[in-house]
Protein backbone atom coordinates (compact mmCIF):
# COMPACT_ATOMS: atom_id res chain seq x y z
CA UNK A 1 0.00 0.00 0.00
CA UNK A 2 1.35 3.28 -0.56
CA UNK A 3 2.34 5.35 2.47
CA UNK A 4 0.68 8.37 3.26
CA UNK A 5 3.70 10.48 3.38
CA UNK A 6 7.24 9.60 2.20
CA UNK A 7 10.48 11.26 2.80
CA UNK A 8 13.58 10.49 1.17
CA UNK A 9 16.74 12.36 2.47
CA UNK A 10 14.95 15.57 2.67
CA UNK A 11 17.27 18.87 3.35
CA UNK A 12 16.80 22.70 3.13
CA UNK A 13 19.66 24.92 3.52
CA UNK A 14 19.06 28.57 4.31
CA UNK A 15 20.90 31.58 3.22
CA UNK A 16 20.99 33.97 6.32
CA UNK A 17 22.82 37.66 7.09
CA UNK A 18 24.52 39.77 4.96
CA UNK A 19 27.24 37.16 4.30
CA UNK A 20 24.65 34.76 3.09
CA UNK A 21 25.92 32.23 5.65
CA UNK A 22 24.73 28.40 5.21
CA UNK A 23 22.19 27.33 8.11
CA UNK A 24 20.87 23.38 7.72
CA UNK A 25 17.53 23.68 8.64
CA UNK A 26 16.66 19.86 7.66
CA UNK A 27 19.68 17.64 7.40
CA UNK A 28 18.60 14.37 4.63
CA UNK A 29 15.04 13.30 6.80
CA UNK A 30 13.95 9.55 6.40
CA UNK A 31 10.72 9.49 7.23
CA UNK A 32 7.76 6.98 5.96
CA UNK A 33 3.84 7.63 7.64
CA UNK A 34 1.33 4.47 6.86
CA UNK A 35 -2.05 5.28 6.36
CA UNK A 36 -4.62 5.32 8.84
CA UNK A 37 -1.89 6.41 11.45
CA UNK A 38 -1.61 9.11 13.98
CA UNK A 39 2.00 10.40 13.45
CA UNK A 40 3.47 12.60 16.73
CA UNK A 41 6.73 15.06 15.27
CA UNK A 42 8.12 16.32 18.38
CA UNK A 43 11.12 18.74 18.74
CA UNK A 44 12.05 22.16 20.39
CA UNK A 45 12.01 25.08 18.62
CA UNK A 46 14.01 25.20 15.90
CA UNK A 47 14.51 21.48 15.24
CA UNK A 48 12.89 21.78 11.40
CA UNK A 49 9.23 20.52 12.62
CA UNK A 50 7.90 23.47 10.49
CA UNK A 51 10.02 23.44 7.51
CA UNK A 52 9.60 19.85 6.94
CA UNK A 53 5.65 20.78 7.26
CA UNK A 54 6.34 23.80 4.47
CA UNK A 55 8.41 21.43 2.38
CA UNK A 56 5.25 18.72 2.74
CA UNK A 57 2.01 21.73 1.81
CA UNK A 58 4.34 23.36 -0.77
CA UNK A 59 5.38 26.59 0.93
CA UNK A 60 9.24 25.80 0.46
CA UNK A 61 11.12 23.93 -1.56
CA UNK A 62 13.50 21.63 -0.34
CA UNK A 63 16.87 21.74 -0.92
CA UNK A 64 18.14 17.93 -1.39
CA UNK A 65 15.98 14.81 -1.59
CA UNK A 66 12.38 14.33 -2.10
CA UNK A 67 8.77 14.17 -0.46
CA UNK A 68 5.21 12.20 -1.42
CA UNK A 69 2.21 12.62 -0.63
CA UNK A 70 0.12 9.38 -1.15
CA UNK A 71 2.69 8.83 -4.17
CA UNK A 72 2.50 12.37 -5.52
CA UNK A 73 5.29 14.65 -5.14
CA UNK A 74 4.89 17.34 -3.10
CA UNK A 75 6.38 20.03 -6.21
CA UNK A 76 2.64 19.07 -7.55
CA UNK A 77 -0.03 20.74 -6.55
CA UNK A 78 -2.05 17.85 -6.84
CA UNK A 79 -0.06 16.18 -4.12
CA UNK A 80 -2.08 18.47 -1.73
CA UNK A 81 -5.74 17.09 -2.87
CA UNK A 82 -6.21 14.79 -0.42
CA UNK A 83 -4.35 17.13 2.65
CA UNK A 84 -6.29 19.03 4.96
CA UNK A 85 -3.58 21.44 6.79
CA UNK A 86 -3.41 23.64 9.87
CA UNK A 87 -0.85 25.78 9.79
CA UNK A 88 0.61 27.15 13.48
CA UNK A 89 -1.43 30.25 14.14
CA UNK A 90 -3.63 30.06 11.05
CA UNK A 91 -4.66 33.60 9.61
CA UNK A 92 -7.57 34.32 7.27
CA UNK A 93 -9.05 36.58 5.85
CA UNK A 94 -10.25 38.88 8.05
CA UNK A 95 -13.26 40.85 6.06
CA UNK A 96 -14.98 37.62 5.76
CA UNK A 97 -17.04 35.17 8.02
CA UNK A 98 -16.64 31.52 8.99
CA UNK A 99 -18.96 30.92 6.96
CA UNK A 100 -18.11 33.17 4.00
CA UNK A 101 -14.39 31.86 4.32
CA UNK A 102 -14.98 28.19 4.73
CA UNK A 103 -17.30 28.48 0.87
CA UNK A 104 -14.12 30.17 -0.12
CA UNK A 105 -11.61 26.92 1.11
CA UNK A 106 -14.69 24.66 -0.69
CA UNK A 107 -14.54 25.83 -3.59
CA UNK A 108 -10.89 26.02 -4.10
CA UNK A 109 -11.51 21.79 -3.10
CA UNK A 110 -13.76 22.27 -6.29
CA UNK A 111 -16.49 20.96 -3.55
CA UNK A 112 -20.01 21.19 -5.45
CA UNK A 113 -22.37 23.52 -3.55
CA UNK A 114 -24.75 20.85 -2.43
CA UNK A 115 -21.99 18.49 -0.69
CA UNK A 116 -20.17 21.51 0.56
CA UNK A 117 -23.30 23.44 2.29
CA UNK A 118 -24.10 20.34 4.42
CA UNK A 119 -20.18 19.86 5.48
CA UNK A 120 -19.82 23.82 6.20
CA UNK A 121 -22.89 24.22 8.37
CA UNK A 122 -21.86 20.72 10.70
CA UNK A 123 -18.18 21.23 10.49
CA UNK A 124 -19.36 24.55 12.42
CA UNK A 125 -21.84 23.39 14.69
CA UNK A 126 -18.70 20.49 15.76
CA UNK A 127 -16.65 23.00 16.46
CA UNK A 128 -19.62 25.58 18.51
CA UNK A 129 -19.43 28.56 16.34
CA UNK A 130 -22.73 28.39 14.46
CA UNK A 131 -23.43 31.32 16.20
CA UNK A 132 -20.66 33.22 15.37
CA UNK A 133 -20.67 31.96 12.03
CA UNK A 134 -21.69 35.44 10.53
CA UNK A 135 -19.45 37.64 12.16
CA UNK A 136 -16.02 38.76 10.19
CA UNK A 137 -13.24 37.02 11.10
CA UNK A 138 -11.52 40.45 12.07
CA UNK A 139 -13.46 40.28 15.52
CA UNK A 140 -12.80 36.17 16.34
CA UNK A 141 -10.32 35.43 19.09
CA UNK A 142 -7.11 32.79 18.98
CA UNK A 143 -9.49 30.51 19.89
CA UNK A 144 -11.94 30.72 17.76
CA UNK A 145 -9.79 31.42 14.73
CA UNK A 146 -7.90 27.99 15.25
CA UNK A 147 -11.19 26.43 15.39
CA UNK A 148 -12.45 27.90 12.20
CA UNK A 149 -8.72 26.54 11.20
CA UNK A 150 -9.46 23.21 11.67
CA UNK A 151 -12.57 23.09 10.12
CA UNK A 152 -10.79 24.65 7.01
CA UNK A 153 -8.90 21.23 7.44
CA UNK A 154 -11.79 18.86 7.52
CA UNK A 155 -13.99 20.87 5.04
CA UNK A 156 -13.30 18.26 2.38
CA UNK A 157 -13.11 15.07 4.48
CA UNK A 158 -9.11 14.41 4.01
CA UNK A 159 -7.44 11.62 4.11
CA UNK A 160 -4.30 13.09 4.96
CA UNK A 161 -4.48 15.77 8.25
CA UNK A 162 -1.34 17.68 8.87
CA UNK A 163 -1.54 19.90 11.65
CA UNK A 164 1.23 22.18 12.95
CA UNK A 165 1.14 23.11 16.60
CA UNK A 166 -2.22 22.53 17.12
CA UNK A 167 -2.95 23.16 20.46
CA UNK A 168 -0.75 26.07 20.71
CA UNK A 169 -2.13 28.66 22.88
CA UNK A 170 -5.44 27.28 23.59
CA UNK A 171 -6.80 27.32 26.89
CA UNK A 172 -7.85 23.75 27.92
CA UNK A 173 -11.45 23.43 26.50
CA UNK A 174 -9.89 24.71 22.81
CA UNK A 175 -7.42 21.94 23.88
CA UNK A 176 -10.13 19.38 24.61
CA UNK A 177 -11.86 20.08 21.57
CA UNK A 178 -8.82 19.63 19.11
CA UNK A 179 -7.67 16.57 20.79
CA UNK A 180 -11.31 15.03 20.42
CA UNK A 181 -11.71 16.00 16.25
CA UNK A 182 -8.36 14.51 16.57
CA UNK A 183 -9.23 11.62 18.14
CA UNK A 184 -12.42 10.96 16.18
CA UNK A 185 -10.31 11.50 12.68
CA UNK A 186 -7.89 8.69 13.56
CA UNK A 187 -11.16 6.37 14.37
CA UNK A 188 -11.91 7.23 11.13
CA UNK A 189 -9.28 5.90 9.63
CA UNK A 190 -7.65 9.04 8.67
CA UNK A 191 -3.93 10.22 8.94
CA UNK A 192 -2.86 11.88 11.07
CA UNK A 193 0.56 14.08 11.10
CA UNK A 194 1.18 16.72 13.69
CA UNK A 195 3.97 18.43 15.36
CA UNK A 196 3.60 19.57 18.66
CA UNK A 197 4.91 21.07 22.29
CA UNK A 198 2.51 18.85 24.24
CA UNK A 199 3.89 15.83 24.75
CA UNK A 200 1.45 14.58 27.02
CA UNK A 201 -0.93 15.22 24.09
CA UNK A 202 1.22 13.45 21.82
CA UNK A 203 1.03 10.47 24.07
CA UNK A 204 -2.66 10.17 24.33
CA UNK A 205 -3.15 10.40 20.24
CA UNK A 206 -0.01 9.14 18.54
CA UNK A 207 1.00 5.12 17.29
CA UNK A 208 4.42 6.68 16.02
CA UNK A 209 6.31 9.51 16.64
CA UNK A 210 9.37 10.62 15.57
CA UNK A 211 11.92 13.56 17.32
CA UNK A 212 13.74 15.76 14.91
CA UNK A 213 16.64 18.07 17.19
CA UNK A 214 18.77 20.02 15.10
CA UNK A 215 17.02 19.50 11.74
CA UNK A 216 18.39 15.56 12.37
CA UNK A 217 16.07 12.41 13.05
CA UNK A 218 17.01 11.45 16.30
CA UNK A 219 14.63 8.36 17.15
CA UNK A 220 11.47 7.44 15.20
CA UNK A 221 9.44 4.04 15.96
CA UNK A 222 6.32 3.24 17.87
CA UNK A 223 5.46 5.30 20.97
CA UNK A 224 5.53 2.19 23.29
CA UNK A 225 9.64 1.37 21.52
CA UNK A 226 10.70 5.10 21.78
CA UNK A 227 9.88 5.51 25.23
CA UNK A 228 11.35 2.32 26.07
CA UNK A 229 12.54 2.18 29.90
CA UNK A 230 12.66 5.56 30.50
CA UNK A 231 10.37 7.93 32.06
CA UNK A 232 8.17 9.33 29.44
CA UNK A 233 8.15 10.96 26.04
CA UNK A 234 9.71 14.33 27.52
CA UNK A 235 12.28 12.21 29.34
CA UNK A 236 13.57 10.82 25.46
CA UNK A 237 13.33 14.40 24.24
CA UNK A 238 15.19 15.82 26.95
CA UNK A 239 17.79 13.25 26.63
CA UNK A 240 18.07 13.55 22.78
CA UNK A 241 18.38 17.05 23.23
CA UNK A 242 21.20 16.91 25.94
CA UNK A 243 22.81 14.27 23.57
CA UNK A 244 22.59 16.77 20.36
CA UNK A 245 24.59 19.54 22.53
CA UNK A 246 27.14 17.09 23.38
CA UNK A 247 28.00 16.55 20.20
CA UNK A 248 28.13 20.10 19.11
CA UNK A 249 30.70 20.59 22.20
CA UNK A 250 32.67 17.58 20.82
CA UNK A 251 32.82 18.88 17.32
CA UNK A 252 33.81 21.93 18.20
CA UNK A 253 36.80 20.40 20.53
CA UNK B 1 -11.22 27.21 -13.47
CA UNK B 2 -13.87 27.34 -10.83
CA UNK B 3 -10.76 27.81 -8.26
CA UNK B 4 -9.01 30.21 -10.30
CA UNK B 5 -12.60 31.96 -10.04
CA UNK B 6 -12.95 31.35 -6.55
CA UNK B 7 -9.26 33.28 -5.70
CA UNK B 8 -10.46 35.87 -8.01
CA UNK B 9 -13.92 36.58 -6.82
CA UNK B 10 -12.43 36.75 -3.52
CA UNK B 11 -9.83 39.46 -4.18
CA UNK B 12 -12.68 41.01 -5.61
CA UNK B 13 -15.02 40.92 -2.81
CA UNK B 14 -11.90 42.31 -0.28
CA UNK B 15 -11.34 45.30 -2.63
CA UNK B 16 -14.73 45.97 -2.49
CA UNK B 17 -14.62 45.87 1.25
CA UNK B 18 -11.79 48.20 2.00
CA UNK B 19 -13.35 51.41 3.00
CA UNK B 20 -10.04 53.10 0.92
CA UNK B 21 -10.89 52.32 -2.38
CA UNK B 22 -14.33 53.93 -1.52
CA UNK B 23 -12.89 56.95 -0.58
CA UNK B 24 -10.71 57.18 -3.60
CA UNK B 25 -13.50 56.86 -5.71
CA UNK B 26 -15.88 59.26 -4.39
CA UNK B 27 -12.81 61.93 -4.76
CA UNK B 28 -12.51 60.88 -8.20
CA UNK B 29 -16.61 61.05 -8.63
CA UNK B 30 -15.89 64.47 -7.08
CA UNK B 31 -13.30 65.56 -9.37
CA UNK B 32 -15.38 64.79 -12.35
CA UNK B 33 -18.20 66.47 -10.93
CA UNK B 34 -16.12 69.67 -10.57
CA UNK B 35 -15.32 69.96 -14.15
CA UNK B 36 -18.55 72.05 -14.78
CA UNK B 37 -17.24 74.44 -12.38
CA UNK B 38 -13.88 74.44 -14.50
CA UNK B 39 -16.45 75.46 -17.76
CA UNK B 40 -17.46 78.41 -16.01
CA UNK B 41 -13.88 80.10 -15.59
CA UNK B 42 -12.92 78.83 -19.32
CA UNK B 43 -12.16 81.42 -22.45
CA UNK B 44 -13.10 79.33 -25.79
CA UNK B 45 -14.66 76.05 -25.74
CA UNK B 46 -16.40 75.65 -22.38
CA UNK B 47 -17.69 71.50 -23.29
CA UNK B 48 -14.46 70.84 -24.31
CA UNK B 49 -12.91 71.56 -20.98
CA UNK B 50 -15.49 69.66 -19.49
CA UNK B 51 -14.71 66.32 -21.02
CA UNK B 52 -11.24 67.04 -21.38
CA UNK B 53 -10.68 67.62 -16.94
CA UNK B 54 -13.38 64.57 -16.74
CA UNK B 55 -11.93 61.71 -18.86
CA UNK B 56 -8.68 62.87 -17.38
CA UNK B 57 -9.75 62.15 -13.95
CA UNK B 58 -10.95 59.05 -14.99
CA UNK B 59 -7.32 57.96 -16.43
CA UNK B 60 -5.44 59.76 -12.81
CA UNK B 61 -7.67 57.99 -10.69
CA UNK B 62 -7.92 54.82 -12.75
CA UNK B 63 -3.96 54.38 -12.37
CA UNK B 64 -3.59 55.89 -8.60
CA UNK B 65 -6.38 52.68 -7.87
CA UNK B 66 -4.04 50.22 -9.82
CA UNK B 67 -1.18 50.94 -8.27
CA UNK B 68 -2.17 51.57 -4.97
CA UNK B 69 -4.00 48.01 -4.24
CA UNK B 70 -1.43 46.37 -7.08
CA UNK B 71 1.38 46.68 -4.89
CA UNK B 72 0.52 45.21 -2.48
CA UNK B 73 -1.90 42.67 -4.13
CA UNK B 74 0.67 39.33 -3.36
CA UNK B 75 2.57 41.03 -0.94
CA UNK B 76 -0.09 41.49 1.83
CA UNK B 77 -0.92 37.69 1.48
CA UNK B 78 2.39 36.49 2.22
CA UNK B 79 2.54 39.05 4.72
CA UNK B 80 -0.37 38.26 6.55
CA UNK B 81 -0.04 34.57 6.16
CA UNK B 82 -3.50 33.76 4.64
CA UNK B 83 -1.59 32.41 1.79
CA UNK B 84 -0.31 29.32 3.66
CA UNK B 85 -4.14 28.07 3.70
CA UNK B 86 -4.29 28.54 0.07
CA UNK B 87 -1.44 26.92 -1.16
CA UNK B 88 -1.57 24.13 0.78
CA UNK B 89 -4.59 23.34 -1.12
CA UNK B 90 -4.11 21.79 -4.85
CA UNK B 91 -3.51 25.60 -6.25
CA UNK B 92 -0.73 25.97 -8.29
CA UNK B 93 1.58 28.91 -7.48
CA UNK B 94 0.82 30.58 -11.14
CA UNK B 95 -2.41 30.10 -10.98
CA UNK B 96 -2.32 32.17 -7.48
CA UNK B 97 -1.16 35.02 -8.95
CA UNK B 98 -3.27 34.85 -11.92
CA UNK B 99 -6.49 34.89 -9.61
CA UNK B 100 -5.02 37.59 -7.58
CA UNK B 101 -4.34 39.44 -10.99
CA UNK B 102 -7.97 38.39 -12.00
CA UNK B 103 -9.71 39.61 -8.94
CA UNK B 104 -7.95 43.59 -9.70
CA UNK B 105 -8.35 43.57 -13.02
CA UNK B 106 -12.50 42.81 -12.03
CA UNK B 107 -12.21 45.71 -8.88
CA UNK B 108 -10.80 47.92 -12.36
CA UNK B 109 -13.12 47.25 -14.48
CA UNK B 110 -16.01 48.01 -11.95
CA UNK B 111 -14.43 51.49 -10.32
CA UNK B 112 -13.65 52.71 -14.34
CA UNK B 113 -17.30 51.28 -15.59
CA UNK B 114 -18.48 53.69 -12.24
CA UNK B 115 -16.53 56.99 -13.39
CA UNK B 116 -17.77 56.22 -16.76
CA UNK B 117 -21.57 56.00 -15.81
CA UNK B 118 -20.90 59.24 -13.61
CA UNK B 119 -19.68 61.36 -16.68
CA UNK B 120 -22.44 59.90 -19.49
CA UNK B 121 -24.93 60.81 -16.84
CA UNK B 122 -22.46 64.47 -16.65
CA UNK B 123 -22.59 64.71 -20.34
CA UNK B 124 -26.15 63.68 -20.68
CA UNK B 125 -27.25 66.31 -18.60
CA UNK B 126 -25.18 68.85 -19.51
CA UNK B 127 -24.16 68.51 -23.19
CA UNK B 128 -25.25 65.42 -24.93
CA UNK B 129 -25.14 61.50 -24.97
CA UNK B 130 -21.12 61.16 -25.17
CA UNK B 131 -19.96 59.11 -28.74
CA UNK B 132 -18.98 55.92 -28.99
CA UNK B 133 -15.06 56.95 -29.17
CA UNK B 134 -15.75 58.54 -25.31
CA UNK B 135 -16.42 54.73 -24.37
CA UNK B 136 -13.44 53.08 -26.55
CA UNK B 137 -11.24 54.98 -24.60
CA UNK B 138 -12.29 54.14 -21.21
CA UNK B 139 -11.66 50.23 -22.99
CA UNK B 140 -7.97 51.96 -23.80
CA UNK B 141 -7.73 53.08 -20.54
CA UNK B 142 -8.88 49.61 -18.87
CA UNK B 143 -6.05 48.13 -20.99
CA UNK B 144 -3.32 51.01 -20.11
CA UNK B 145 -4.52 49.57 -16.32
CA UNK B 146 -4.35 46.13 -17.44
CA UNK B 147 -0.37 46.74 -18.23
CA UNK B 148 0.14 48.26 -15.18
CA UNK B 149 -1.37 46.32 -12.83
CA UNK B 150 0.82 43.23 -14.01
CA UNK B 151 3.84 45.42 -13.26
CA UNK B 152 2.61 46.65 -9.80
CA UNK B 153 1.78 42.27 -9.36
CA UNK B 154 4.87 41.41 -10.65
CA UNK B 155 6.39 44.28 -7.69
CA UNK B 156 4.48 42.72 -5.38
CA UNK B 157 5.50 39.22 -5.90
CA UNK B 158 8.64 39.76 -4.13
CA UNK B 159 9.10 43.50 -2.16
CA UNK B 160 7.24 45.41 0.24
CA UNK B 161 4.77 47.68 -0.90
CA UNK B 162 6.75 51.13 -0.26
CA UNK B 163 9.48 49.38 -2.76
CA UNK B 164 6.43 48.05 -5.35
CA UNK B 165 5.59 51.80 -4.95
CA UNK B 166 8.36 53.10 -6.47
CA UNK B 167 9.25 50.92 -9.25
CA UNK B 168 5.53 50.75 -10.46
CA UNK B 169 5.25 54.58 -10.30
CA UNK B 170 8.54 54.93 -12.46
CA UNK B 171 7.56 52.27 -15.01
CA UNK B 172 3.98 54.60 -14.56
CA UNK B 173 6.31 57.64 -15.28
CA UNK B 174 8.74 55.88 -17.74
CA UNK B 175 6.14 54.73 -19.45
CA UNK B 176 4.13 57.98 -20.82
CA UNK B 177 7.62 59.40 -21.38
CA UNK B 178 8.47 56.14 -23.81
CA UNK B 179 7.55 58.53 -26.61
CA UNK B 180 10.53 60.96 -25.92
CA UNK B 181 13.10 57.87 -24.93
CA UNK B 182 12.94 57.26 -28.36
CA UNK B 183 12.96 60.94 -29.70
CA UNK B 184 15.97 62.14 -27.86
CA UNK B 185 17.68 58.47 -28.44
CA UNK B 186 17.43 59.51 -32.04
CA UNK B 187 18.75 62.93 -31.77
CA UNK B 188 22.12 61.66 -29.37
CA UNK B 189 25.12 61.84 -31.27
CA UNK B 190 26.79 58.79 -29.99
CA UNK B 191 25.84 55.46 -31.55
CA UNK B 192 25.90 53.43 -28.69
CA UNK B 193 23.53 56.06 -26.33
CA UNK B 194 21.49 55.56 -29.55
CA UNK B 195 21.30 51.62 -29.17
CA UNK B 196 20.70 51.68 -25.58
CA UNK B 197 17.68 54.36 -25.75
CA UNK B 198 16.11 52.27 -28.81
CA UNK B 199 16.68 48.88 -26.32
CA UNK B 200 14.83 50.98 -23.24
CA UNK B 201 11.88 52.55 -25.52
CA UNK B 202 11.14 48.27 -26.74
CA UNK B 203 12.07 46.92 -23.26
CA UNK B 204 9.72 49.71 -21.36
CA UNK B 205 6.10 49.83 -21.67
CA UNK B 206 4.79 52.70 -23.52
CA UNK B 207 1.42 53.92 -21.93
CA UNK B 208 0.88 56.47 -24.63
CA UNK B 209 0.12 54.09 -27.04
CA UNK B 210 -3.54 53.91 -25.09
CA UNK B 211 -4.05 57.09 -24.83
CA UNK B 212 -6.79 58.24 -27.98
CA UNK B 213 -8.69 60.98 -24.90
CA UNK B 214 -7.49 63.72 -27.38
CA UNK B 215 -10.11 61.64 -29.74
CA UNK B 216 -12.45 61.63 -27.28
CA UNK B 217 -12.34 65.26 -26.05
CA UNK B 218 -12.51 66.56 -29.55
CA UNK B 219 -15.01 63.70 -30.82
CA UNK B 220 -13.02 62.84 -33.92
CA UNK B 221 -13.08 59.85 -35.28
CA UNK B 222 -12.26 56.38 -34.01
CA UNK B 223 -8.35 55.13 -34.36
CA UNK B 224 -9.39 51.72 -35.48
CA UNK B 225 -5.80 50.63 -36.51
CA UNK B 226 -4.28 52.36 -33.29
CA UNK B 227 -6.57 50.45 -31.03
CA UNK B 228 -6.46 47.24 -32.26
CA UNK B 229 -3.26 47.40 -32.60
CA UNK B 230 -2.41 48.61 -28.99
CA UNK B 231 -5.06 46.06 -27.50
CA UNK B 232 -2.84 43.37 -28.89
CA UNK B 233 0.26 44.58 -27.30
CA UNK B 234 -0.84 45.58 -24.32
CA UNK B 235 -2.41 41.81 -23.94
CA UNK B 236 1.76 40.65 -24.89
CA UNK B 237 2.71 42.78 -23.00
CA UNK B 238 0.50 42.05 -19.95
CA UNK B 239 1.07 38.02 -20.41
CA UNK B 240 4.81 38.31 -20.50
CA UNK B 241 5.24 40.66 -17.04
CA UNK B 242 2.55 38.32 -15.29
CA UNK B 243 4.56 35.25 -16.53
CA UNK B 244 7.64 36.95 -14.97
CA UNK B 245 5.48 37.60 -12.05
CA UNK B 246 4.62 33.73 -11.83
CA UNK B 247 8.05 32.79 -12.29
CA UNK B 248 9.33 34.61 -9.94
CA UNK B 249 6.54 33.93 -6.58
CA UNK B 250 7.36 30.08 -8.15
CA UNK B 251 11.26 30.64 -6.56
CA UNK B 252 10.15 32.09 -3.70
CA UNK B 253 9.94 30.44 -0.09
CA UNK B 254 7.10 31.90 2.03
CA UNK B 255 8.09 32.60 5.52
Amino acid sequence: MTPALRIHQLGKTYRVGFFMRRVEGLKALDLEVQAGEAFGFIGPNGAGKTTTIKILMGLHAATTGTAEIFGVPVTEAQSRARVGFLPERPYFYEHLSAREVLHFYGQLFEMDPELRNPRVEMLLERVKLEHFADVTLAKYSKGMLQRVGLCQALLHDPDLIVLDEPMSGLDPVGRALVRDLILEQREAGKTVFFSSHILSDVEAICDRVAILVDGELRESGKLADVIADRESLEAVLVGEMTKAVDEDRLGVL
Amino acid sequence: MRRLWALAHNTFREAVRDRVLYSILFFAIGVIVLSLALQEITVGDRDKVVRSVALGSIAAFGSIISMFLGISLVWKEVERKTVYTILSKPISRWMFVLGKYLGMMMTLVVQVAVMVLVYTLLLTAQQTFPPLVVYVSALMLVAELMLLTSWATLFSTYSAPTTAAAFTLAVFLIGHLADDIWLYGSALENPGAQQIAKVLYWVLPNFELFNIRSHAVHELPIPWDQVVGSLAYGTCYTAAVLGLAMVVFERRDLK
